[in-house]
């Protein structure tokens, strides 16, 4: 019983990196689009994306280290 | 493998082991430097070493100013070989030292003191002072430790997560495989079969980039701290 509570606890937890998929597609879309506009810029554009998605992943990241968390050590 | 041998954490020595591998890696690459005749085509090794440093001395250039260059650009090429080595460690049956806090805890510490002393350096104690004076100094501190956090948790986050996922599907295809009469039962045949292609993204290109990400990042902390340039 308190093992299953405790899996749905994890999978609440990953749940947060539904809205940080939405938004690291959002930051390439518009990479890809400002690429599209002006392709010389393309490597600025290209490591600038890359940075926004690294940072805003953090969050997923976050999220999956709490349900590790909560698995691990919380349900061993 | 190394499982409390003489009593000390089994991360120390992957640590020790890796450092190891960069000591010989680099005594190798400057044996080959030294033999490579400057006029001639740069090709092999050297041509690698040389589009490597290439990199990293623009992206350091670019993004700081160039008495911050001349000392940050080693430091960061021993770091992103570094962290790129340990993200990789899991294809050589070691466990990764970048899934262990204490190391990437050290590593977002260098990186946060480096940003205290290239700006303390570049404005002098007065000026450094003087960024501190402001109603919004409590905020600068938790952006500080915010900086901190981040940049370790992100690189934990990212090699345990692909470390933890890695050996559940190993265990995963292992009862898959035993269903399989004869062969099954003793060798993981399924996994030999399925596990490369996740290890090529989970192990080289996740690490890859978070090597590159932490690198990238580290430089552009540093060197929002600076004073701006003067436009010329």
């Amino acid at each position: 019983m308190e093992k299953g509570l405790l899996g749905i606890a994890a999978a609440v937890c990953v749940f947060g990196g539904c809205a940080t998929g939405i938004g690291e597609g959002l930051i390439m879309a518009k990479a890809v689009e400002s690429i599209g506009k002006n392709p010389d810029a393309a490597d600025k554009i290209q490591s600038m994306a890359i940075i926004g998605a690294a940072i805003s992943e953090t969050c997923a990241i976050y999220c999956l280290l709490i349900a590790f968390l909560i698995i691990f050590v919380l349900g061993a | 493998m190394f499982d409390n041998l003489f009593g000390i954490q089994p991360a120390v020595v992957y640590i020790a082991l890796i450092s190891i591998v960069i000591a010989v890696f680099l005594i190798i690459v400057n044996i080959s430097l030294k033999k490579y005749d400057p006029l001639s085509k740069p090709k092999g090794l050297v041509l690698l070493v040389m589009m490597f440093a290439e990199m990293i001395d623009s992206l350091v250039k670019e993004k700081t100013n160039e008495r911050v260059a001349k000392f940050l650009t080693p430091y960061i090429m021993t770091v992103a070989v570094y962290i790129f080595l340990s993200n990789i460690a899991g294809l050589f049956a070691i466990e990764c030292p970048t899934s262990n806090f204490s190391v990437t805890l050290v590593l977002a510490l260098i990186t946060c003191t480096m940003i205290e002393v290239f700006s303390i350096r570049e404005r002098g104690l007065g000026g450094y002072i003087k960024t501190w004076m402001t109603p919004m100094s409590i905020v600068n501190i938790i952006s500080k430790i915010s900086t901190l956090l981040s940049l370790s948790l992100r690189l934990f986050g990212n090699i345990l997560s692909g470390t933890v996922l890695m050996s559940v599907i190993y265990q995963l295809l292992n009862s898959i495989s035993s269903m399989i009469p004869l062969i099954g039962e003793k060798f993981n045949i399924i996994g030999v079969m399925v596990a490369p292609v996740l290890h090529a993204y989970f192990d080289i290109f996740s690490g890859f980039m978070q090597a590159f990400i932490f690198v990238m990042l580290s430089v552009s902390f540093i060197g929002n701290e600076l004073p701006k340039k003067e436009e010329n």
